[in-house]
């Protein structure tokens, strides 16, 4: 059992590190394809986090959409856009020292929080039982979010016609 | 007939929005039947009205409730009408003069491109007023004393073309607004304090809840009257009713002078009960009017401008009123408030005739000698001058004589002192107008008029191709007639103790309760005889240095130079209030916009304080124009937010 | 496993699917309309509106909730349902015409709108933090596309970024709050939370929860220091979208504000009342003071949005009954009196040039009167001039402050909105006082545009004369 603890401990503070890594290469790597990448390594920590935490589906989730889907539309985008792949930019503006600041703050009083809160346990489970429960309350209690969230996409999709139609 | 009372404000609304829509597609007769008769008709109901109550004796009070305006849980707001003796009175004064300033207007404004907008503005300030007079709860009460206020702008910038217009305006609008914070935040704290703003509720509440002199109806008072203050152009708000003289002048002589700026007047008469309750705000009432009196009679001494020594007059005589309501004499200030409305509006109009005349030359300087070319505005002028000076029998007689003897009578020797050496002001510097326009040699020739810029109306030059004093046309001349006797014979109705019945005294009854004991006739026979003396001895004087032996006044002007610069500069006050005020307002908002805005938030969100020269070009406005920006500065936000709920 | 029949009742939601459907046949309509018909689309969408409204007033006093408690159709949903619907309606009125004379005349225009109204009334009916949050993206995603609509113009491009940009940031606060708040109540059910909140006490996380889902909303009503969109995004949209905007916008995200706060956190009211009342004074301040400084009409009055959501702020402060039906006819008040503002603003210009700057305005009474009258008394109606809708909107708001003991706010209020009659009245002088421009000869008002106008001003006296009417509506509009 303390072995188990103990090295979900070190698997949690592992992915961290790359989660936090990654982050930080995305926000300073001029290269802006190579900051697209980090990204994607920090979204890897994150479903790794995940992992651990015995979200398996969200884990999954994470994967599929934010590293197969969302990173590579930003690579796309990239790819497309003219001038975007050699320019090389600076990251920073002005603004940075500001932002790291309150940035901090922001950090220092979710961190109080974090540590001064009884955090509730979830439920033990396996991975069989969740999944179908995802489902059948998709098209049961959440039928109306899930129905909305359609909506939104349809929304979405016409928008990103106009704006691309020449 | 209290069933048809809603007809009074409800036919000028008529009129003017027909005007407003219509107008321009109108003949100019029909303008002027839709303008005119409306208020006309208006009269007429308000007559009707009028006697109604006057029939209903010491049961004239009536409250008509027109519809359920703004019904909140248990708390209800009506478009609700109190019909009383004050009321009644206020809307004939109102409806009255109203109708004859307005076929005063049909001559005055003829030529004016804007006859169309003029009645509409006119008739709207009509119906404005009645609904201010009329309301029976203080939130209707506030919104005719906005209404009137706006029409009061809109009226006095009609002339917009002429900056001085423009720019007067603005100053009324200034000026009035910070009396009004004062009237609103009066209003919210009697619905605090009482849970209502019915008048009857209030005033049935207060004697119950409260003690002579309690703390938060003093506070209540002094709020409401510093309203007053500001829409009744009193120390220290009153600098905007003189340059309000740049409206036309029936403007001048319905909102100036005859209705409007009386509004803080009847505001403190209708709300008696509460300053009853509180005499340290009656006596701050009684004070600032006094002071006022005295302080604007001594402007008017010097000045050139004919309608600004009426403007400063209109000011010194509402001081008079608030020392009447200030000492209590709540029916003897409402009836010096209708004796001036019809000497000070026949004076201004009379003063328009001469304008009319003198295409638009204003400036004694400029006049003399109209008494042969103009017969019929020289008499009724002399008429309201010798009303406004207390001449024994004239209107202005009885009503200033009550106030100053009930200002003795209770007790304010000092006030009263002012009040007499004021009335002694009042006579030398109208008289001195008088003679100086109407006597005395003509200071003008035929070709001096053709170079003269036209101050009456800037379009009407068109109308007036030589320069030729004329009487004015009889639309003109009757209202002035009119007036004249009202002028003259008004005062009659409120005579004193020992020279007759005091009808107004028994009608008031309703309202303000029984009059107090008389004075004994000693008394007030040494009181009437201190006033028709100071007042002849103001008239002789102006006769003396204006007519006799006119080197005088010269003399004393170079011999007494700093207090004749001091009054011909009106104390300095504007420039005062200028530097005081209105600078350093300007300079702070430069201050904030420019250090605050500019350097501080766009630096913050910036790095800090790091300069950012390159930014200027980004600049607009407050702000910076970058996403970026705005995300660091709302996480601060929020970071503020979240880390107040937390530490809480 | 068993899978439980969901509980639908589609007559709940009968509003937002008409606006739905609607939407969809305007979309597969612009399929089979030429170009020169387009305005058709626009009267299809209208009737769309109608008819929800027409659903919304057949369910007045049903008060049911269904779908899991997600979504309840309560008189204060539906108050501000009509309210939605009818900023809506206006909207299209005044952008038939306008969007044509951009050339920007594609039924998409209509669809993304009626998708946004949707968006609007799922947020102002929604009952469970989820859903608020999807109504929010659902409104917010097409008014990001509408402001930049106008893609020939950078200045509309830049504003539908920025609103993209900063808007998917402030929804990123909200998610964070309801997930803290999911996590401190176990639930996101509004009735729940409330339950969870009557019996334990508050903790940390509970406290940063409830303070980022008041950054979510403060955002979405442009709230002081959440306000810096505004500005631009008001500036550089077009014209007929600002309108819908500023005034549909704030009643969707007021009624899921109230709802979430005063009907499910009253628990934590000591906290969250002093942090509103303290946006409230500086939402108003400096709403008002910067719209003191402004020459162009569409910022003006983005500013004076940003004062009127602190004058509504003010009616959360007091949380009371009152306060509540006070913000639905204020909400109700500031739709009609600003869409006619803007609708006087559109009836002014030339066409496709638009007449922006408050010096543009000088004279327009000698040529428009009407139009001007009408704008003026719109511009009266925001000051909180007597006898119009905004007057007895403030009144009502500021009275409902000063039974709750807020009388210093209602003071504050009343300060603010004497200062604010300064810059309404600044276009008032120059159509009136000044010299007309050059350029006003052959303009003509569209029909649309003057029916839209015709309809607001109307409003406005109505609401200000005879407020009774709308007041009881309003008071009968308390959530369930």
């Amino acid at each position: 059992m303390l072995t188990s603890q103990f090295l979900t401990y070190v698997a949690f503070f592992v992915l961290s590190a790359i989660a936090l890594i990654g982050a930080f290469l995305a926000v300073t790597l001029r290269n802006l394809v190579r900051a697209a990448l980090g990204l994607i390594l920090s979204f890897m920590g994150v479903a790794g986090i995940y992992f651990v935490l015995e979200a398996e589906f969200v884990a999954i989730v994470q994967v599929i959409i934010y590293i197969g889907a969302i990173s590579v539309l930003i690579l796309f985008a990239i790819m497309l856009t003219r001038g975007l792949m050699t320019s090389a930019a600076s990251t920073q503006n002005s603004q940075w020292i500001g932002a790291a600041f309150v940035g901090m703050l922001m950090f220092a009083v979710l961190f109080f929080v974090a540590i001064t809160t009884n955090w509730p346990l979830a439920q033990p489970h396996t991975i069989s039982d969740l999944i179908p429960r995802l489902g059948a309350d998709l098209v049961t209690t959440y039928l109306l979010p899930f129905e909305a969230v359609s909506l939104l996409l349809l929304a979405a999709l016409i928008g990103a016609i106009v704006i691309a139609r020449e | 007939m209290i069933n048809y009372l809603w007809l009074v404000p409800a036919l000028p609304l008529a009129g003017a929005a027909i005007n407003a829509i219509f107008s321009r597609k109108m003949p100019r007769w029909l303008v002027s039947v839709l303008g005119v008769g409306s208020v006309g008709l208006s009269f007429l109901v308000a007559l009707a009205e009028f006697f109604t109550v006057l029939g209903a004796g010491a049961q004239g009070v009536f409250n008509v409730s027109i519809y359920s305006w703004i019904p909140v849980g248990n708390f209800k707001i009506d478009v609700a009408f109190l019909l009383d003796p004050l009321s009644a009175l206020m809307l004939l004064g109102v409806t009255g003069v109203g109708f004859l300033i307005h076929v005063y207007s049909t001559g005055y404004m003829a030529e004016d491109e804007s006859y169309g907008r003029f009645f509409t503005y006119l008739n709207l300030f009509v119906f404005s007023m009645l609904i201010l007079v009329l309301g029976s709860n203080y939130l209707l009460m506030y919104v005719g004393w906005a209404l009137v206020g706006l029409c009061s702008y809109l009226l006095i910038s009609f002339w917009f073309t002429r900056p001085a217009a423009a720019a007067a305006g603005k100053k009324a609008f200034i000026t009035t607004r910070i009396g009004d914070f004062g009237f609103g935040l009066g209003v919210i704290l009697i619905f605090v304090t009482f849970g209502s703003l019915n008048f009857a509720d209030v005033f049935a509440r207060a004697p119950q809840m409260f003690q002579l002199g309690a703390p938060i109806i003093t506070t209540i008072t002094l709020l409401l009257f510093a309203g007053a203050v500001g829409k009744s152009a009193q120390l220290p708000l009153y600098v905007w009713l003189p340059d309000a003289m740049e409206g036309p002048t029936p403007v001048s002589a319905l909102i100036h002078a005859a209705t409007m700026v009386t509004a803080g007047v009847y505001m403190v008469a209708r709300s008696h009960v509460l300053f009853s309750l509180a005499p340290f705000s009656s006596e701050v009432v009684a004070v600032i009017g006094a002071v006022t009196a005295l302080f604007a009679a001594t402007i008017a001494l010097t000045q050139m401008d004919l309608k600004r020594v009426l403007a400063y007059s209109t000011i010194s005589q509402l001081g008079y009123m608030f020392l009447g309501v200030g000492v209590a004499a709540y029916g003897a200030g409402i009836f010096h408030l209708m004796t001036h409305a019809f000497f000070k509006a026949l004076l201004f109009l009379a003063a328009g005739s001469v304008m009319h005349a003198m295409n638009g030359v204003i400036d004694m300087r400029q006049l003399g000698g109209l008494r042969s070319k103009m017969r019929w505005t020289y008499i009724t002028f002399f008429a309201a001058a010798l009303a406004i000076s207390g001449f024994p029998l004239f209107s202005g007689f009885f009503s200033k004589d009550e106030i100053l003897a009930q200002a003795f009578e209770s007790g304010h020797i000092i006030l009263w002192a002012i009040g007499l050496l004021t009335a002694g002001l009042t006579a030398f510097y109208i008289f001195r107008a008088f003679f100086l326009t109407f006597h005395t040699q003509a200071r003008w020739t035929e070709d001096e008029g053709r170079k003269t810029e036209s101050r009456h109306s800037p379009s009407s030059v068109v109308g007036h191709p030589s320069f030729h004093p004329h009487e004015s046309p009889a639309s003109m001349t009757v209202p002035l007639a009119i007036l004249a006797v009202l002028a003259v014979v008004a005062g009659f109705v409120g005579m004193p103790s020992v020279m007759g019945p005091n009808f107004l005294e028994g009608f008031f009854a309703p309202v303000f309760g029984e009059a107090a004991a008389a004075i004994p006739a000693g008394t007030e026979w040494m009181l009437i005889g201190a006033s028709v003396a100071v007042g002849l001895i103001g008239i002789g004087v102006a006769y003396w240095f204006y007519i006799a032996s006119p080197e005088i006044p010269v003399n004393l002007a170079a011999q007494f130079k700093g207090i004749y610069t001091l009054l011909w500069n009106k104390y300095y006050v504007d420039e005062f209030y200028s530097a005081v005020f209105v600078e350093p307002g300007r300079r702070l908002a430069m201050f904030l916009w420019q250090v605050i805005d500019v350097q501080v938030i766009d630096g913050f969100a910036n790095g800090l304080g790091r300069a950012m020269a390159s930014f200027s070009g980004a600049l607009r406005g407050w702000q910076t124009g970058y996403a970026r920006a705005y995300a660091l500065l709302m996480l601060v936000g929020t970071v503020i937010v979240i880390g107040w709920l937390m530490l809480r | 496993m068993p899978i439980l029949v969901p509980d639908i009742n589609l007559r709940i939601i009968a509003p937002a699917l008409i606006v739905t459907v609607t939407a969809i046949v305007v979309l597969l309509g612009e399929l089979v309309t030429p170009a020169e018909r387009k305005r058709w689309l626009g009267y299809l969408s209208i009737a769309g509106l109608v008819v929800a409204a027409f659903a919304a007033f057949s369910l007045w006093g049903a008060n049911a909730s269904g779908f899991s408690g997600m979504v309840v159709a309560d008189n204060f949903g539906l108050f501000l349902t009509l309210t939605i619907a009818l900023s809506a309606a206006l909207s299209i009125l005044l952008s038939i015409p306008f969007i044509h004379a951009h050339e920007i005349d594609q039924g998409e225009y209509y669809v993304l709108l009626l998708a946004s109204v949707a968006g609007m009334i799922v947020m102002a009916t929604a009952t469970d933090l989820i859903v608020i949050f999807l109504g929010l993206e659902l409104l917010s995603l097409p008014l990001y596309i509408l402001a930049a609509f106008q893609r020939e113009d950078t200045r509309s491009l830049e504003a539908g970024i920025k609103y993209f940009l900063l808007g998917a940031f402030s929804s990123a606060f909200f998610l964070y709050g309801i997930a803290l708040v999911f996590g401190a109540t176990g639930t996101t059910n509004l009735a729940k939370i409330a339950a969870s909140l009557a019996q334990s006490a508050g903790s940390p996380m509970l406290s940063i929860g409830v303070g980022l889902l008041m950054v979510g909303f403060a955002f979405k009503v442009a709230l002081v220091p959440f306000h810096w969109w505004t500005p631009d995004v008001y500036d550089g949209a077009p014209t007929t979208v600002t309108a819908f905007m500023s005034v549909a916008v704030k009643a969707a995200a007021f009624g899921a504000f109230f709802r979430t706060f005063q009907f499910a956190l009253p628990a934590l009211a000591l906290d969250w009342r002093a942090v509103a009342a303290v946006l409230a004074v500086l939402t108003m301040t400096l709403g008002n003071v910067a719209a003191l400084l402004q020459s162009n009409v569409k910022r003006m009055l983005a500013y004076s949005s940003i004062a009127h959501a602190g004058y509504i702020l003010i009616a959360l402060v007091a949380m009371s009954a009152n306060g509540l039906s006070s913000a639905l006819f204020y909400l109700l008040a500031y739709t009609v009196t600003n869409l006619g503002a803007f609708g006087a603003v559109i009836a002014l210009s030339d066409g496709a040039r638009e007449r922006l700057e408050i010096k543009d305005f000088a004279g327009a009474a000698r040529e428009h009167p009407l139009v001007a009258l009408a704008l003026t008394i719109c511009l009266l109606s925001l000051a909180g001039f007597p006898p119009f809708a905004g007057f007895v909107g403030k009144f009502l708001i500021f009275g409902a402050a000063v039974e709750t003991g807020w009388a210093w706010l209602a003071v504050i209020g009343v300060l603010n909105s004497l200062v604010s009659v300064y810059f309404y009245l600044r276009p008032v002088v120059q159509m009136y006082m000044s010299e007309p421009a050059e350029g006003w000869s052959g303009i003509r008002v569209a029909p649309l545009v003057a029916l839209a106008l015709l309809i607001a001003v109307i409003s406005v006296i109505a609401l200000g004369v005879f407020p009774a009417p709308a007041i009881a509506l309003a008071a009968g509009g308390l959530i369930r």
